[in-house]
């Protein structure tokens, strides 16, 4: 067989056996993700996605910190229960400032990408300090440390939001600068809600 | 309930099967001297042991309802849990005879026995506990199963390990082998009847989803 | 040719370290996987503090199982098979030692950060972008390391183990790579490169592939050396192996966006991943049959040896999930086991099953014969065999029950086609099955414990073994 004499080239020369393995092994990716990368659609926001607000950035990096995506997804499926459950079904167009994107891949806890305004900001706050008392028999965690610990800072908002404006996402000079005043006096556990409360917004059946 | 069923040249009595419940090494150790005849051992023993499980899952979810964990209990119409019945019961036979034949197979690779009858007696006694165990059925709670029947599943195992080279007189590395290629095909026979039944709920077979 | 010079002998005491390290990470990450079982149970157990959250936490098992248990075993069995397929002692041993320690440091390190909230939000990725480099430059040291090796070896053909490690390094490296692209916005923080849509499928890619070339191509690496070595007979087919090594290295990286089932991401891409999820099956259990037939053939060698008994089960296991995995990619059993604690089994089926068990069969395999000594005991490795294997088996029905349940009650709607079940309800009941998952996750550990308890008997005071470099045949020594 041919192909056997062409292998014994590869198994006798390390730099072609490396090279073989580099070259195989990567044509699947390019096939998949030059176009993807490439797709100009799935970097188009909906009318109504902007970018996250100062507040909200904080409320997503502390939703990472935490790893709140382990348990929680924010992607519901174009499925008849899970539009009836969670509501409209997930767009791309509604991810494109989500670096890196929290879709998740296990639902312990209820899909979270519709979850804005559908609670008041107090629920959430005391589902945040002590689910149970919402929410009898959960087993999510309390986060008490977040009503203890101060937002982050302008200055610290400001450097991420310059490093997001790096990447594309449309902030102007102001929305840095207002950054600071955004914050100020706040708690992480304002900064986690705020985040909660615009998640899924992006989005209306209606249109804009 | 395995009465023994004469004739078809069975040599093997029912008593040998309650043994196998108790005293697993001596039952194992009799069925080695034994050349039973495939059909004896389908319709004398197996057989029967096929029919509880279903038969449990049918009395069950006829009177109590399956649940598979939430509030409210599954009652699915008499006639669709006679179906559903019927097919556990033809999933069994069609488990039974692919294990004894790859099990008959897999003899020649492994230095075995290749008798169907015997392959087929040992792959009755190792699920026996089993057939015995799916009384939970007659609970129809998911949890009542897994609690009762996994650690019975164990124990399955460890018979499928110990019958194997006694029953099929092979050297104890090769019974090893062997078992654990038959555990693999299990698991995967397993897995195959999760997703196919999965698909079929998805393809609107069973309870409703929306989908 | 050059003759080898008699006095040279092989590099092991490295070896051995890297199989300390491999256990402690084993007990550490699995212990860490324990607690968080039993979080699900008693929410309660994190104590209020935020470094033994369940987020927090969570990685740490992972990353310290992935990166800290596997790596370091993968690091030990590819130094060890390395030089005794090559006829020559490690290349560069310093530089070896190096990544040997940096490594462990970058574990150690990277686990504490992960406690301490430093997360970049991409499974199996979440290191923040210091730790990337590091481990970058770590890696590409493990290269040199292992290519340098090859490429002074003594026999002319590359062993088969060698290009499953060589795959191994290599694709990871790609992997790591790309999907770590972010720009730093502070010393623990940055922003992913890619957004959205664009981001899932590219961390998909990595995340599915990691396991493809770390947890199977990296382990099938152990297999390929250790099998034949232990039966001591040649692999049962060579061809079927060149087949499946470059069909597996060809077809493996197609696959992630199986995880992407309907997700925003187009459809041509989800289908895509699902048909060569399922050619995967074919190079996938050509490897098993492969693996099977060579131990089938040999059997009079194996005698009692614990560590076959391991090998040929964690077979069936990674039968079982290389099976479970393109089944779960169609789209039609997807849509049930998607987002449900099925997944969980299935990766514990590998993680369990095929990666631990091959493990724990390869280090009773080389420990004796690192230190020139018998194992401490074989009935505790018999037990721990039978803990495994309960374990795994409990854990893995355990979560596929509460996973078809989750699935199927998710998306069960009445006559006019409304929900049936509430969400929490749903969750509550899932109370059961976490209780025995944490009973599987116990046993398990406990045969950890007594693998470990076992090892450290039997190399405890003794130096490694000056085993020395045999000299090569002539018809296969390099030209």
């Amino acid at each position: 067989m041919s192909g056997m004499w062409l292998h014994r080239k590869f198994e006798e020369h390390t730099g072609l056996l490396i090279f073989g393995i580099l070259f195989v092994s990567a044509i699947g990716g390019l096939v998949q993700l030059l176009p993807i990368l490439d797709q100009e659609s799935l970097e188009t926001a909906e009318a109504n996605t902007r970018p996250h607000t100062a507040l909200e950035l904080a409320g997503r990096d502390i939703y990472i910190r935490e790893g709140c995506s382990v348990c929680h997804s924010q992607q519901i499926r174009p499925l008849i229960a899970e539009v009836e459950r969670y509501g409209p079904y997930s767009r791309a167009g509604e991810f494109v400032y989500d670096r890196p994107f929290l879709w998740g891949s296990k639902r312990t806890g209820p899909d979270l990408h519709r979850i804005g305004g559908r609670y008041s900001d107090d629920w959430h706050r005391i589902h945040l300090l002590d689910p149970r008392a919402v929410v009898p028999g959960s087993i999510m965690p309390a986060y008490p440390w977040l009503a203890r610990r101060a937002a982050p800072t302008g200055e610290d908002m400001a450097a991420r939001m310059a490093g997001l404006r790096l990447l594309g996402h449309p902030y102007t000079d102001e929305d840095i600068a207002n950054a600071g005043a955004e914050l100020d006096g706040l708690m992480e556990i304002d900064a986690l809600i705020a985040y909660l409360q615009s998640l899924g917004t992006g989005y209306t059946e209606a249109g804009p | 309930m395995s009465a023994s069923v004469g004739g078809v040249g069975s040599t093997i009595h029912s008593h040998l099967f309650f043994r196998s419940l108790y005293q697993p090494a001596a039952a194992f150790g009799e069925l080695s001297r034994r050349e039973p005849a495939p059909l004896g051992v389908f319709f004398g023993h197996s057989l029967w042991l096929l029919l509880l499980p279903p038969v449990f899952a049918y009395v069950g979810g006829a009177n109590l309802g399956w649940r598979l964990g939430a509030e409210q209990p599954l009652l699915l119409p008499p006639n669709e849990l006679l179906l559903i019945s019927v097919g556990y019961f033809l999933t069994l036979v069609f488990g039974l005879f692919s294990t004894a034949l790859i099990s008959r197979w897999m003899a020649a690779t492994y230095g075995a026995n290749a008798s169907l009858g015997r392959h087929l007696a040992l792959i009755t006694m190792v699920g026996e506990p089993l057939a015995v165990a799916s009384a939970a059925h007659l609970f129809p709670n998911v949890l009542v199963q897994v609690l009762v029947l996994i650690p019975t599943l164990i124990w399955s195992m460890n018979l499928l390990y110990r019958g194997i080279p006694i029953v099929l007189e092979t050297p104890p590395e090769r019974g090893m082998l062997m078992a654990s290629s038959l555990v693999a095909w299990l698991l995967v026979a397993a897995v195959s009847l999760l997703g196919i039944s999965m698909s079929l709920w998805v393809l609107g077979v069973g309870p409703l989803l929306g989908v | 040719m050059t003759e080898v010079a008699p006095a040279k002998v092989y590099h092991d005491t490295i070896v051995i370290r890297l199989i300390q390290y491999s256990v402690i990470w084993a007990l550490v990450a699995m212990l860490g996987g324990v607690w968080l079982a039993a979080e699900l149970v008693w929410p309660g157990l994190d104590f209020g503090q935020s470094w033994l959250s369940y987020g927090r936490l969570r990685p740490l098992h992972t990353n310290g199982v992935i990166f800290g248990f596997g790596v370091s075993a993968l690091m030990a069995t590819a130094f060890y098979s390395v030089q005794r397929t090559c006829h020559v002692p490690l290349f560069l041993p310093r530089l070896a030692w190096f990544c040997c320690h940096a490594w462990q440091l970058i574990v150690l390190l990277g686990g504490l950060s992960l406690l301490a909230g430093h997360n970049a939000g991409k499974e199996y990725a979440e290191l923040e972008w210091p730790f990337d480099i590091a481990i970058a430059v770590v890696w590409v040291c493990f290269a040199v390391v292992f290519f340098g090796t090859i490429a002074t070896r003594k026999i002319r053909p590359i062993y088969i183990s060698n290009w499953f490690y060589g795959a191994l390094i290599i694709v990871i490296a790609m992997l790591h790579i790309v999907n770590s692209l972010a720009v730093p916005v502070g010393p623990m923080r940055s922003y992913s490169l890619f957004a959205g849509a664009q981001d899932a499928v590219v961390q998909w890619w990595y995340g599915h592939n990691a396991v493809g070339f770390l947890l199977t191509g990296g382990f099938l690496g152990m297999l390929y050396y250790f099998l034949p070595k232990q039966s001591g007979r040649p692999i049962w087919s060579y061809r079927l192996s060149v087949l499946a090594f470059w069909a597996f290295v060809y077809s493996y990286i197609w696959a992630g966006p199986h995880h992407l089932h309907y997700n925003s991401v187009p459809d041509w891409v989800q289908t895509l991943g699902m048909v060569m999820s399922i050619v995967l099956l074919a190079p996938s259990w050509a490897t098993m049959v492969n693996g099977i037939m060579t131990v089938s053939s040999a059997w009079e060698k194996l005698r009692t040896d614990p560590a076959l008994k391991f090998i040929v089960l964690s077979l069936a296991f990674y039968g079982l999930a290389t099976f479970e995995g393109p089944m779960m990619s169609i789209r039609s059993v997807n849509v049930v086991s998607h987002f449900t604690d099925w997944t969980i089994g299935h990766v514990h089926s590998g993680a369990l099953g095929w990666n631990a068990m091959i493990t724990y069969g390869t280090f009773y395999f080389m420990a004796p014969r690192l230190v020139g000594a018998e194992l401490y005991s074989r009935r505790l490795a018999n037990a721990h065999f039978w803990l495994a294997l309960a374990g795994t088996m409990l854990y893995i029905v355990a979560m596929w029950a509460a996973g078809v349940s989750q699935g199927l009650l998710w998306l069960s709607v009445d006559e006019i086609g409304e929900l049936s079940f509430d969400f929490k309800d749903i969750m509550a009941s899932m109370n059961p099955y976490y209780i025995l998952r944490l009973v599987a996750g116990l046993i398990f550990l406990t045969g950890t414990f007594l693998m470990a308890y076992n090892l450290y008997m039997t190399v405890r005071g003794r130096p490694a073994q000056r085993a020395t470099v045999p000299a090569v045949a002539p018809a296969y020594g390099v030209g």
